[in-house]
């Protein structure tokens, strides 16, 4: 038997590389593109978009990237992938032809944000703005908000209209969306107070590392209806946008983040997302984003949170609901802690700044599932103050709160 | 920048191909390797690189005033001070939130809560790892083990080394300054264990880690109200396949980087859970770790030396304040003080004298039920360790005992959870074969064989690129 060595020289090691480079390129070259056009705006992102997209073009007679079309399609269709879009596309009868890029979430048959022009005013043009497949085009009613002027500020505080009784022997349908703003805090803890209500059901249908600004990296107009499958919530409570604050491209033009043209852009993919999630009569709470802790980022989010406002305000079935009055200090702007009048200390925010802590979203969690599945000796005409009466560091513990609201 | 990704890629080719052309000039090739270390650290926050520079800087210096002196208490004078300053810079960034809201809840029981508008300090990445990094270099040079003077551009390098920066292995710097001091030799790589263990730790990260915390640890400690018992001891099991192959796979790609750059870095997780004893388990989990507490904490303190009821005090203290280092939570606390309990258990167990006891002991009946009760004793640690309340772990222990179908056991995820579990018995001498067999390949074929397992590995992993669960610490 011949010796073998397990040392090599340098020279092997580049030979080895080299061997690696060009595999992957032939092989992966449909998710280099991908990978490239899911950048954030700058300059990484203005070098290898063209580049990947000419390795892209160059190999595409090969075929060898539809291998990895064909793979991802095969995996959802035995239950290995965990995309819903791709499931449901999977589940399908209708394959949808090989993009020859394979992102997990990319659908072929489905033209790109970049398929209509940016300034499209009419209803069809923000839905396909917003990454939303044509069949969900004719169903959505027309965008709401898409076009109202920016609102100037927002409200601190906003009543919640009450639901009807839950109905004896059925659920009410609560769907949680989002991004990380629900998963983290809000979703969860939404989810453990609903866990022993009969009445509730709960539909996940949050990701976290998503937005509304990038339908190419994560689109939520596909998603959505692939995460809800065939539940019908009554209610939809989003926590959304925490991602948004980034430029991105339309029509091949750069939109800087904050720019007039991003601005018009963003509330179109917004107002469609307000559409789809209100489709069939839900009613949706859009809980606004928390004041955040790095004040240039916090900047951002004031920014998306005048959209988010600007937009829901035009719909009658959906009410923004700002959480500055829980989590906020007197100012509304960023705290960390808070203490009760009982003494007990809480850290209301995680340690990046951005997200809540269980216990920071719990401050108004349970109001929202009062609201949800109020309590039948409540009077049912009373509507449910969003924010506590007052609004200093110090917040009233939450029983005492519920039980002063049962009153008036 | 994650490991896992194309940025990463593109940036270790890039850092390969200029550190191997340099190789010839190690003050270059080191410089070099320090400024790529500060480009890594700076992709993630670049205002954080003063603090890296800064402890490195400070750990540099402090080791060369107790390398000069040969007076005992100036060494240990030197090295306290040091200590204490990279420990304080620890407490700072990692603890203030934990010590606020812990004196604030006692405070709050004796007087009026006192009203606190400050914020804690934004966590930097892997402060825990470099500050330990710091601690070791000082230590090793107070204990003489660090024979060549410190070089203060080998000390920056060594704190801020890529491969390890973010989440370990812990290096001595007693094994990684001298492999500074020499010439990288370019005959002698292992290029083909290097490739298996980046290959191997994306295995474990990108398909088992990831997918068993999508699709099964997150959804059952998010709402163990929901789920029943096999769902949640599923999800327990999970949790503990996933933290392994999150870290190990993270430590295997990062020694495998090393060994393509020419430096080795020691071995940090040896089948942890074939262990049978808690002592064992530690010898074989994240071993620069334990190690590091050993030699740093639990042998300061007189180790065994000072009795036995001594010998279990160091042992709970070094285990609770390892476990604080892990995270600042009464949970992680509870898990250290676990583990604690374990080796203080285990101790008084192995040292009962009965005859019948100590053969039994030595039965492999024994041995295997040992394995067994280790596993499902590690497990409930990591039930602490998950939670982020105590609410929440006692939530998931309640949920073991009500009885209701298995929701989340998919084949997928039953498949990723035995391979996450079982892989740790396979024999060392399957690894071993693979490398020699891949020797026989040439090498573009080599490459063309990894860029396919690559292909794989992505196509299998959930979208999406999770962050290393100790990223945090």
């Amino acid at each position: 038997m011949r010796n073998v060595t397990l040392t090599h020289p340098i020279r092997q090691l580049f030979l080895v590389l080299a061997g690696f480079v060009a595999a992957i390129v032939l092989l992966e070259s449909g998710g280099l593109a991908k990978w490239a056009d899911r950048l954030e705006v700058g300059p990484l992102r203005t070098v290898a978009v063209p580049v990947a997209g000419a390795v892209q073009k160059a190999l595409e007679p090969l075929g060898l990237s539809a291998i990895r079309q064909d793979a991802l399609e095969t995996l959802a269709r035995v239950g290995w992938a965990d995309d819903a879009a791709q499931l449901a596309a999977a589940a399908g009868a209708n394959k949808a032809p090989s993009a020859g890029c394979g992102a997990p979430t990319a659908n072929a048959a489905v033209p790109g944000p970049q398929s209509a022009p940016a300034s499209a005013a009419t209803a069809a043009g923000i839905l396909a703005a917003a990454g939303t497949p044509p069949g969900l085009r004719a169903a959505l009613p027309n965008p709401v908000g898409a076009d109202a002027p920016l609102a100037a500020q927002v409200p601190r505080t906003t009543a919640l209209a009450p639901l009807p009784p839950v109905e004896p022997g059925r659920q009410r349908v609560v769907a949680l969306a989002g991004d990380s703003m629900m998963a983290v805090g809000i979703g969860a803890t939404l989810m453990r107070q609903a866990a022993g209500d009969k009445n509730l059901r709960i539909v996940k249908a949050f990701r976290s590392g998503t937005g509304l600004a990038r339908p190419e990296v994560f689109n939520w107009m596909e998603e959505y209806p692939a995460m809800l499958g065939a539940e019908k919530p009554d209610v939809v409570i989003v926590a959304i946008g925490a991602n948004d604050g980034q430029g991105f491209v339309v029509d091949g033009k750069v939109l800087p983040y904050g720019s007039d043209g991003w601005r018009k852009v963003y509330q179109g993919r917004l107002a469609a997302y307000l559409a789809m999630v209100g489709a069939g009569g839900a009613r949706v709470v859009w809980v606004g984003l928390p004041p955040m802790r790095v004040p240039v980022y916090d900047e951002k989010i004031a920014t998306i949170n005048r959209i988010a406002f600007t937009v829901v305000s035009q719909s009658p079935r959906a009410v923004w609901w700002n959480p500055v009055a829980y989590v906020g200090d007197e100012a509304g702007r960023y705290r960390e802690f808070m203490t009760l009048p009982n003494g007990r200390s809480l850290r209301i925010r995680s340690a990046d700044g951005i997200h809540l802590s269980d216990e920071g979203a719990a401050l108004f969690t349970t109001v929202l599932t009062k609201w949800l599945d109020p309590p039948q000796t409540r009077p049912a005409a009373a509507a449910i103050p969003v924010a506590p009466e007052q609004t200093a560091p110090v917040a009233v513990r939450p029983k005492r709160r519920s039980r002063r609201r049962a009153k008036g | 920048m994650l490991f896992p990704t194309v940025e990463y890629a593109l940036f270790f080719l890039a850092v390969l191909a200029i550190a191997w052309s340099l190789y010839r000039f190690p003050a270059a090739h080191n410089s070099f390797l320090l400024l790529a270390s500060y480009v890594f650290y700076g992709f993630w926050n670049w205002s954080y690189l003063p603090l890296l520079f800064g402890i490195s800087l400070f750990s540099g210096l402090v080791a060369q005033r107790i390398q000069r002196s040969e007076n005992s208490r100036v060494r240990k004078t030197w090295l306290i001070a040091g200590a204490a300053v990279c420990l304080a810079t620890l407490a700072y960034y990692k603890y203030t939130s934990f010590l606020v809201t812990t004196f604030l809840a006692v405070w709050g029981r004796f007087a009026p809560p006192p009203r606190l508008a400050a914020d804690s300090p934004l966590l930097p990445l892997g402060i825990s790892f470099f500050v330990f990094h710091a601690i070791s270099l000082l230590g090793d040079c107070y204990r003489k083990k660090v024979k060549e003077p410190v070089k203060i551009g080998d000390a920056l390098l060594y704190v801020a080394f890529f491969p390890q920066l973010i989440a370990g292995p812990i290096l001595r710097a007693s094994r990684f300054l001298p492999q500074l001091a020499i010439r990288r030799n370019p005959n002698a790589l292992r290029v083909n264990r290097a490739l298996l263990l980046i290959v191997g730790g994306l295995f474990k990260k990108v398909i088992v880690s990831n997918m068993l915390a999508t699709r099964l640890v997150e959804p059952v400690f998010a709402v163990p109200q929901s789920f029943a018992a096999w769902d949640t001891l599923l999800a327990v099991y999970g949790y503990a396949a996933q933290i392994y192959c999150d870290f190990s796979g993270y430590t295997d790609i990062a020694i495998g980087c090393a060994l393509l750059l020419g430096y080795r870095f020691p071995r940090n997780f040896n089948a942890p859970y074939t262990a049978a004893n808690p002592q064992e388990f530690w010898r074989r989990w994240h071993i620069s770790l334990s190690t590091w507490l050993r030699d740093y904490l639990y042998f300061p303190l007189g180790g065994s030396r000072k009795g036995g009821l001594r010998t279990y005090f160091n042992l709970m203290i070094t285990m609770l304040l390892g476990g604080l280092w892990h995270g600042a939570a009464w949970t992680f606390v509870a898990w250290g003080g676990l583990h604690g309990s374990y080796l203080v258990a285990h101790r008084i167990w192995s040292r009962i004298p009965w005859r019948p006891l100590v053969r039994w002991r030595q039965s492999s009946a024994w041995k295997w039920m040992a394995r067994i009760l280790l596993f499902h004793a590690v497990c409930a640690g990591w039930v602490f360790f998950r939670s982020s309340s105590f609410e929440i772990a006692f939530a998931v222990f309640g949920r073991l005992a009500i009885p209701g179908a298995a929701t989340l056991a998919t084949a997928p995820i039953l498949l990723v959870l035995f391979l996450g579990l079982a892989g740790q018995w396979t024999p060392p001498r399957w690894r071993n074969g693979f490398e020699v067999e891949l020797a026989r390949w040439p090498a573009l074929a080599r490459g063309a064989a990894l860029a396919a397992a690559v292909a794989a590995i992505e196509i299998l992993g959930p979208s999406g690129v999770a962050p290393f669960i100790y990223f945090q610490f």
